[in-house]
This record gives structure tokens, sequence and C-alpha cells, in this order.
């Protein structure tokens, strides 16, 4: 292909990378280092940074692993069905990536909150409404409620892996003498295990830089760095360059993890 | 039982939930170091045979023995066969050596003697300097070289081979039939390759069994089977052939759409309605007119294949096909008596 062909071609991309993220991380970058590094002292030492970063870790962790635990099942499970049937159910899974963040956490806290149905019967059963309640409005609450739009995700990630993987392998490794344990242990999960890697990476990445769900179900009082974010932006009388070195530290770790993505990615490509 | 077979099924029976395919009262046996090439069109059941002596599938009803012992029950893993897929099904992720390796890694034999007993088998098929590999940095042929020594490296009870020259190019093909051949014989295990090819079928086997719809029509060495077909979709199916109807006109004779032909004696009654094979190799270039069913002919395809021509010729009101190495034209043909064979007409 003649280059000014390939030129042409990769202008759209350009453009996208360009517009939605390069220049806005420049601008940030500006506005962060106008004062040399000490924009980045003044964000580390805020009150609430601390708890931020930790708070963020563990909503990563835990929403991640949960939504790659059950997306893995999710994926499983279609992937042995008839293609139209699979094609179906997909379709369902992934509709919540459709909706929009208040919706959710609005129907989340209705179903779930202090006054939630499901609250309110849990509360029948026996458990305690108010620790059932306030439950939700953790980071481990919250990442419960994020892993409605972060199981889809792992979902179109880890499906195509599970369909093309050649299930002779695993009556190959029955005919040689393995047990079905074994056959899937050692056979099935080694292939799949870096894409499932790259899927908890992804889905670690996206829950880590996200505010939305988060900002509708408890407003500004969880502490994560992206509502510490949030809060340095809103507020009066805020500090921006130290607003701007926040942004880009979670854009950092959010690189860094899709990076890391990548690398797992690329682990299985090596066997294709 | 056979006291020497390796593998028997009896009365083996099996159909697909729903559905009518399956297998249907298939009884056979393979003795050690014997070779049986199963045969058939696509959705006749060769597949569904093999799982079933492997244990993918389990029989409605019949038996099935490896090396003696009845195994219709046992799981697969306990039938201990060895299988070639025909997708070869290696392991991608583990080097050549490991896939070979991994039938005496589940049984848990120490590391230093599972590779050694790997590499031993790897030399056998001709891959001693590709140990380290990766499946996906072998060609097709040595992948196929891989999957049959991990199926062999276990000493399993035996060897099945589901269409493992299908997925090669020609010249690979031939090359890797005769490995088979060699390395089976050598191992002196009960074989079963399953395969659509007759060429790979005629060529390979010690014993075809050919299959239709489920159902064993005949079992038998390649030149009874080619020679002696049981009926006419054995002869159609195995190898080329002129199947042509008559009814019996004398003691030696059968009336055809050729015309007359002089036969070996029928014994049928005059009127009777006979159904007549003759291979197409058999049928001769005549170089003219007159003498013992020598017809007029007229060609209507010519197929050249270098060696030989596949010739399409009509011949009074009907036609019949001749091979030969014979360039030029051709006006007449010759059905030497003693190529005329006799099939049920059912």
């Amino acid at each position: 292909m003649r280059l000014r062909t390939q030129l042409l071609l990769a202008t759209p991309a350009a453009s996208v990378l360009a517009i939605f993220f390069a220049l806005p991380v420049a601008m940030v970058a500006v506005d962060a280092l106008r004062e040399g590094t000490k924009a980045f002292g003044r964000a580390f030492t805020l009150p609430a940074f601390w708890p931020s970063l930790a708070g963020s870790l563990l909503l990563t962790f835990a929403a991640a692993a949960v939504s790659t635990l059950v997306g893995v099942a999710v994926a499983l499970h279609l992937s042995r069905l008839t293609e139209r049937r699979r094609t179906l159910l997909s379709f369902v899974i992934a509709l919540p990536l459709t909706f929009s963040g208040l919706i959710v956490a609005y129907g989340f806290i209705l179903g779930y909150g202090r006054a939630g149905f499901v609250t309110q019967l849990l509360g029948y059963a026996g458990f305690d409404p108010a620790v059932i309640g306030k439950a939700l409005f953790t980071p481990v609450g919250l990442a419960f409620a994020s892993s409605y739009y972060l199981i889809p995700r792992v979902v179109m990630g880890i499906l195509p892996v599970l369909v093309n993987f050649d299930r002779a392998q695993l009556a190959a490794a029955e005919s040689l003498g393995a047990t079905s344990s074994q056959a899937f242990r050692q056979v099935m999960l080694p292939q799949v295990a870096a894409p499932v890697g790259a899927a908890f990476c992804l889905v670690a990445a996206v829950v880590f830089g996200a505010y939305g769900t988060a900002l509708a179900l408890v407003g500004t009082q969880l502490h994560i760095l992206p509502l510490q974010l949030y809060s340095l932006i809103s507020e009066t009388g805020t500090d921006f360059p130290a607003a701007a070195a926040l942004a880009l530290l979670i854009t950092a770790v959010c690189s860094a993890i899709m990076t890391t993505g990548e690398w797992f990615g690329s682990r299985h490509e090596r066997h294709l | 039982m056979s006291a020497s077979a390796s593998v028997r099924l009896e009365n083996a029976t099996f159909r697909y939930p729903g559905g009518k395919a399956g297998i249907f009262d298939a009884t056979f046996d393979i003795a050690p170091g014997e070779l049986i090439v199963c045969i058939g069109p696509s959705g006749c059941g060769k597949t569904t045979l093999l799982k079933l002596i492997a244990g993918f599938l389990r029989l409605d009803s019949g038996r099935v023995y490896l090396g003696g012992d009845d195994v219709t029950a046992a799981t697969v893993r306990s039938r201990e066969c060895g299988i070639v897929f025909q997708s070869y099904a290696l392991f991608p992720h583990m080097a050549v050596w490991e896939n070979v390796a991994y039938a005496l890694r589940v049984r848990n034999i120490p590391l230093a003697e599972r590779r050694q007993r790997a590499e031993a088998m790897l030399d056998m098929v001709g891959l001693g300097g590709y140990r380290d590999r990766l499946p996906a940095e072998l060609s097709g042929g040595q992948q196929q070289r891989v999957a049959l020594a991990r199926a062999l490296v276990f000493k399993p009870r035996a060897l099945l081979l589901d269409e493992p020259l299908s997925a090669l190019d020609a010249a690979t093909r031939v090359t890797m039939r005769d490995e088979i051949r060699r390395i089976q014989k050598q191992q002196n295990i009960a074989s079963l390759l399953i395969t659509h090819d007759q060429d790979e079928a005629l060529s390979l086997a010690d014993r075809i069994a050919v299959l239709r719809d489920g159902r064993l029509v005949q079992v038998a060495t390649p030149q009874e089977i080619y020679d002696r077909p049981a009926d006419a979709f054995v002869a159609n199916f195995v190898g080329r052939a002129n199947l042509i109807d008559g009814v019996a006109a004398g003691a030696d004779a059968v009336d055809t759409p050729l015309g007359r032909l002089i036969t070996p004696p029928h014994g049928a009654p005059n009127g009777a309605s006979i159904r007549l094979l003759v291979r197409p190799e058999r049928v001769e270039p005549a170089v003219a007119s007159g003498g013992e069913n020598v017809f007029a002919a007229r060609i209507v395809h010519d197929r050249f294949f270098g060696a030989n021509r596949e010739i399409e010729l009509t011949v009074g009101r009907g036609s019949i096909k001749l091979e030969t190495a014979m360039r030029g034209g051709i006006a007449h043909v010759r059905v030497p008596r003693e190529a005329v064979q006799f099939l049920p007409t059912h």
C-alpha cells in the first residue's frame, strides 16, 4: 500500500487520539507542572488523599476480581451454547453497558439502599437492615454496584477466546488419562489465563478512573481518588494545579494497568 | 470374543438423542497390530464409531471390549485409547516434548523418565530435533507426527485416528500414510483409522470397514472389498465402478443397455434381473468392431491425469467408464467376459 494511502487511513485514528487523549492530557499536564512539582506535593498532602488512594485500590481490586470471576463463568457458559442462543444472550448481557450510571445507581439505592427492597427482605430474614443498607455506600458496596457495567466488559472480552478454544484439546487430555479437573487446569486454564488477566486489567483500569456511579450513589462522601478529584474541581476556591496533578496520577495508574493488560494479551498471541 | 482381539464391538447400537443418526448393530474386532480403516460417506457414523470405542459416547446397547476387558461402562480416561484427532488437538502452550509427555505427567511418572520416554517417541516419529519447539512452529505434517507420538507414548490399548490426514497437502499425506503404517506396525497396536478417502483406505488398511447410514455394510481386506464388493454401494464407494442393470438371456449372457454381454455363468433363470459390476480399468479400448463383447462407443468426457485417462463413453443406449493409459481416440470398447461380476439386485 502506498505511503499516502496509509497516512490517509491512519488520520481518523490519529485525530481521535489527539482530540480525546493527547490534547486533554497535555493541558492537564501543563496545569499540573505550572509550578514545577509543587502541585503534586499539595495533592499528596491533602487530608483525604491517602484514604482515597486506599479506597480506590480496594474498590478496584474488589470490583475487578468479582467482575472477572463472574464474567469468566458467564462466558464459559455462553461458549458452550449454540451460536444462536449465544448471540441472543450476549445481547442481553451487553445491555447494562447502554444504561446511564445515574439510573443504575438510583435502582441500586431503591433495591439495596437503607430502605431498599432487598434490604428489607433481608431484614425479614434476620439480617440487620442498617448494616446491609450501609454496605452499598462503602468501597466494597460500590464494587458490587460497579460490576453491572464491568461484567459485560469481561464477558465480551473473554467470550471470543473461549468460543475459539479447541475443545478437542480437553477431549485429548482426557483420553491421555487426565481428569476433567486436570484437563481444565493444565490445558485450558493456561491458554485462557492471559486473556482473563487482560480482561481483569481492563475493568480494573475502568473502575479505577470511574466516578459517575459512585457520585450518584454516595455523593462525594466516599474516599476514592476520582471523587477526590471531583471535589477539588467543583469546590470554589479550589487548587486547580493540585487537581491536575491528581488527574495525572489517575491517568498514569490507569495507563499502567492497561499496559499490564496489553502485556497479558501479547502473551496469549504468542501461542497462536 | 476372538481370543486375540484387542478391540471388539459387539452389537453396538447408539442413536443420537432426537435424531435418526447413529450406529446400529455394529460388530467387528481388531487384532493386535491390525489396522482397520473405516470408510463411508459424510454423516454415515464413522466418527461416532470412534467416539463409542474411545468412550466419548456411551452405547445404548451392545458391548465394547478393549484388550479383553469389557469397557462398555468405563470412562474415557480409563479406556486408555491413544487418539489422534482430526485437528491434532495439540496443546499450543506446551513444548513438543511436553505434549508428548502429557499422558505420563498425569500418571505421575517422574520428570526425567517422562522426558526420556517422550524424546524416544519423538525420535521414532522423526522429530528428535524439534522437542523444545511449540506446536505453532511446526508444519502440519510435523504436528501430525507429534499427535501420533503423544497418542502412543503411554502404550495405549488401541490407537484411534480420526481423519488424521485430511488437513495435510497431497504430497505430505502420502508420506504420512507410510509413516503411520510403519509406526503402527512397529508398535503392534490395534488401530482404527477413520477416513473418507478411498485411496487412503485401500493403501493403508489390513481390513476396510465400509459404513453406510450407521450400519457396517462390509468388513474385509482391501482386495476383497475392491474385487468382491458386497453390494452396489460398496462397489461404487470404493473405487470407480460401472454398475449395469440387465436381464438374464441364457446361462452366460445378459441383455443390458450396452447390448448383449457375454458373462461368466450367472445361474439366474432367463428374464431375471441381474446387476453387473465392471471396473473401468478392466474395460479395454478395441481397435475394430466384431468379437466378444465389443461395442461401438462415443467419447462423452475425457479426463487426462498424466499416467492415465478416465473416459466416459456412450455405448448403445447406455454409458460406460473406462480407464486407460492409451492416447488417441476410441471408437470401440471391449468388456472382457472375466471382468464382469454379479452384484445383488436389492
